[in-house]
């Protein structure tokens, strides 16, 4: 900026004209948003209980869990039995603390092997395009036409109903959400000039998938897999509800919701233990899934 | 305004001369609001109006049309329906006759084809045509008064010029006043017999095309004038930019509020800013020093 | 409707068309090939010629590529076999019977569904940050957290006992189907965990609309308030909305099988697990038929809804 003679800005204006904001990097912003919803902080929370009771759960439980008659059946919370006791006489607490454990489990495990499919299906057919992604999404399409309980089902009875399979039941089935996300993710930051340049500079593709693309989608990526832990735990608990999840005396949420159903008016603390768990669970993970979203949520920079 | 007059609002953006147009109509987003002052349309004062006359009042009597006409037009109905719908909503015509009028309207700022145009969609057209479109949708009512709001920012240049020209024209010939609120002097000086220039959110000077272009008071106004090139001009000498950026709204220097950029600033501009006064007959500014003064005292150009 | 959405809609059912075979002959030749003597087990007949009979009768006692044949066959023509349960019950008029039951509970349901969704998107847009808002939105996220059995819990419990007592024995609420007004409870159910999620997004997609150009646009026009909000903003807000009718719709499909199973309805949902559990393998791949074929219609149906909101779209 040219400056003429005798109008130099006083000293004490200098600083008048621009101050550049701190740099803080996608993560350092996210996190800080994430920490000021006050949902997601609940939901953490709320997992943070869930995933302690799980693993205590292994260790030590009030009453066994798989033990009837420890004391009359369908009785009422009291200071033994802090839920009460289901129709078996089981203890309840005792159980939803194991439910914790297998909700976690069939979540947790469904969400690694659904990002494990999604994520490299969605890279090959975002990136490599042409014949591949053809391929992948007449995949991802016909995938979509098939009915998925229904499918969970079946392979769960012909294969066996272990937890493992039950896992794999599910993301077998719902891969293609987190493989849509990704391809898309790709499509776009494939177009992008430090792509542009990594290619020019002659890395191969596999690098650039590993080092540029796959960073870069890590956010949405994050908020889907968050997202995709209740949906496998809600699907885990419609499975045993139908009595067709992990066999008893295993303790499941939705079992139990489905064993206390028939004495729903004297006693419904049997169903409404786990229903409520179950709730609360799914709450938590679904905040703090939107609170992932709005804080990386570009458009919504402060 | 007097009646059939054009005036041109002037400014860099953030100067504040979208709002002050918005809030002729009451359209200031939230959280805005208009705290005090008067709209005075016709002797009925617009900002107190209940919402069934300030109803009747937009799009009848003042109409407004915006930057973006991609933007402002609905993307999912039909061009023609929307000029329609304009019309229905005040009592001047009825549903018949607004129907027909839709493709003279179209046909007035010259829309190739108008009878096949009105069935298409926002997104079929071009961008002059759109916002031809846009100025069929505000003049379908015949207003007093229509406020342009950059109307050819969006556009090529090519294209503005034929804009500026159908808008000279229809002031012409319908007596219609226009507010053209930009950034872009010469298109002012194309079309308006007078100017305002904003600054921060105030009116640093107004006065006519000619008073304001041949001798600017205000340092803010010299200054934009002389930023622009002049292929006339048998001096080349160096374009003068106005050093610095504008003020943040929310943060606002002490008195002038030109100061921290002004060339020809004086003690008491840090401190009092400036009323704004008659300089001459029919020219307001808001300066301490004004550019007569200021160029008689030091040696520039 | 152009040639390029008539060629579009063709295209989409021959997909659906062989979605559903591929997927049928899937659970077909993994049913005869991995538990080939099972089908009878529960009943052993009392002397091998009436078994032999019997798997004759059923084409058990061919080698599989030609059981398929036979199966592939009858499906072309629109015949699905005989159950091997309830001998003598032919499988395709079962099963359209059971559809119509499940369509109806479904279609309930999406009327729930969307009606209930948009509505409390809608105001809650409306009356940003109000209480209004703050209950809407709340109930929303309460709601599709809970899985829709609890829900029918709640208003099993809700309609049978409280209703009974508040009422002194005037209303009672039946588990079951057959009288118009035991499609409520189920369908509520079943479509309150969804309305949820179409109120988050309708909200979410008016606010974002309403601060659109257009419909500044529009009261610039000096239109009336209801034309702008409905003809303008949520026209446009609709949009994302439909988006995610499909999976929705699927959802939905998917919620039916629980739901029939709590309350007894006889539809496609509780065939399949009577079904399963009776080993009755000719119904349940027929089930597999029919439910891959409703999922690809309806998906279908949404798909052809988009253009009619939104005339940028085009097959």
């Amino acid at each position: 900026m040219a400056s003429l003679p005798g109008t130099a800005l006083p000293e004490e204006y200098v600083s008048d004209v621009y101050e550049m904001p701190e740099q803080v990097t996608l993560w350092q912003d996210a996190w800080r948003r994430v920490r000021r919803n006050k949902l997601a902080l609940v939901g953490t929370t709320i997992i943070g209980i869930l995933v302690l009771t799980a693993v205590v759960s292994v260790f030590w439980t009030p009453y066994p869990v798989w033990k009837q008659a420890v004391g009359p059946t369908y009785a009422g919370i009291s200071a033994q039995h802090w839920l009460g006791l289901d129709a078996s006489g089981r203890d309840i607490f005792s159980r939803i603390m194991g439910g914790a454990l297998i909700s976690l489990q069939v979540g947790v495990g469904t969400m690694l092997i659904v990002s494990a499919i999604g994520i490299v299906m969605g890279l090959l057919a975002g990136f490599y395009r042409g014949a591949i992604d053809a391929v992948i999404s007449l995949a991802i399409n016909i995938w979509y036409g098939i009915p998925d309980l229904l499918v969970v089902i079946l392979l769960v009875l012909l294969f066996g109903r272990s937890l493992a399979n039950i896992a794999f039941a599910i993301a077998i089935t719902r891969w293609m959400d987190m493989a849509r996300l990704v391809r898309g993710q790709t499509f776009a930051l494939r177009e992008r000039e430090f792509v542009e340049a990594a290619r020019s500079t002659g890395t191969r593709n596999l690098v650039i998938i590993a080092r540029h693309i796959f960073p870069n989608a890590l956010g949405p990526i994050l908020v889907q897999a968050t997202y995709a832990v209740p949906q496998a735990i809600l699907f885990e608990a419609f499975l045993s509800y139908l009595g067709l999840g992990v066999p008893p005396p295993t303790p499941s949420w939705g079992a139990m919701a489905a064993d206390g159903f028939h004495a729903l008016e004297l006693a419904p603390h049997i169903v409404l233990a786990p229903a409520i768990a179950l709730s609360l669970t799914l709450m938590a993970f679904n905040f703090v899934g939107d609170g992932l979203r709005d804080a990386l949520d570009p458009r919504m920079r402060r | 305004m007097a009646e059939g007059e054009t005036v041109g609002i002037v400014g860099e953006s953030g100067s504040g001369k979208s709002v002050t147009a918005l809030s002729l109509l009451r359209l200031v987003p939230e959280p805005g609001r208009v705290v005090d002052g008067h709209v005075m349309f016709r002797s009925a004062d617009v900002l107190k109006m209940d919402h069934e006359e300030l109803r009747e009042f937009r799009g009848s009597d003042v109409a407004m049309i915006f930057q973006d006409p991609m933007s402002s037009m609905n993307p999912v109905l039909r061009v023609g329906f929307q000029i329609e719908e304009a019309m229905d909503a005040h009592q001047r015509f009825t549903h018949k006759q607004a129907k027909e009028r839709i493709v003279p309207m179209l046909e007035t700022v010259r829309i190739p084809a108008a009878g096949q145009r009105a069935k298409d969609y926002p997104h079929q057209f071009s961008g002059g045509m759109r916002q031809r479109a846009m100025i069929a949708m505000g003049l379908s009512n015949e207003p007093s008064l229509l406020i342009a709001d950059e109307p050819t920012t969006a556009l090529d240049v090519t294209v503005q010029a034929s804009i500026i020209e159908l808008l000279r024209d229809l002031n012409r010939e319908r007596g219609m006043a226009i507010i053209l609120i930009t950034h872009n002097l010469a298109v002012v000086a194309s079309l308006c017999t007078r100017v305002i220039v904003m600054y921060a959110g105030r009116i640093v000077e107004s006065g006519t095309t000619r008073q304001i272009f041949n001798s600017p008071q205000h340092p803010y106004t010299w200054s934009l004038l002389r930023s622009l090139p002049r292929v006339d001009e048998l001096k080349h000498d160096r374009l003068l930019n106005i050093r610095g950026l504008p003020p943040d709204m929310t943060n606002l220097p002490t008195g002038c509020k030109f100061h921290p950029r002004c060339r020809f600033r004086v003690e008491r501009c840090f401190r009092e800013e400036p009323p704004l006064e008659e300089v001459d007959p029919g020219q307001l500014a808001r300066c301490w020093v004004l550019m007569r003064n200021a160029l008689k005292d030091e040696d520039h150009d | 409707m152009t040639r390029g959405t008539l060629i579009y809609i063709v295209q989409r059912l021959l997909l659906i068309s062989f979605t559903a075979i591929a997927i049928s002959s899937i659970v077909f030749i993994g049913e005869h090939a991995l538990l080939p003597g099972d089908a009878f087990v529960s009943e052993r007949p009392h002397n091998p010629r009436e078994l032999a009979m019997l798997l004759h009768h059923f084409h058990l006692d061919l080698p599989l590529p030609q059981q398929y044949q036979v199966w592939v066959t009858g499906v072309l023509h629109g015949d699905l076999g005989e159950s091997l349960v309830n001998r003598g019950v032919q499988i395709t008029p079962l099963l359209v019977r059971e559809l119509g039951t499940s369509a109806e509970l479904g279609a309930a349901a999406l009327v729930f569904t969307v009606g209930l969704g948009l509505l409390l998107g809608l105001f809650a847009a409306l009356k940003q940050n109000t209480w209004i808002d703050y209950v809407a939105s709340s109930t929303a996220v309460v709601g599709y957290s809970m899985p829709s059995f609890v829900i029918a819990t709640v208003l099993v419990l809700l309609t049978g006992k409280l209703l009974y007592i508040w009422t002194n024995g005037a209303f009672y609420y039946e588990i079951g189907w057959g009288k118009p007004t035991q499609i409520l409870v189920p369908a509520i159910a079943l479509g309150f965990p969804y309305a949820s999620i179409v109120a988050r997004l309708t909200r979410a997609s008016m606010l974002e609309v309403i601060r659109q150009d257009y419909v500044r646009t529009a009261w610039a026009k000096g239109l009336r308030p209801r034309i702008v909000i409905i003809r303008h903003a949520l026209r446009n807000a609709l949009i994302p909305v439909v988006t995610i009718l499909g999976p929705l719709a699927t959802g939905i499909l998917t919620g039916v099988v629980v739901i029939e199973n709590i309350f007894g309805i006889p539809g496609l949902g509780k065939e399949f697990i009577d079904s399963i559990l009776n080993r009755d393998y000719n119904i349940v791949i027929g089930v597999f038929t029919f439910y891959a074929a409703l999922v690809g219609l309806v998906n279908l149906g949404v798909d052809l809804l988009y253009p009619v909101l939104d005339p940028r779209i085009r097959y």
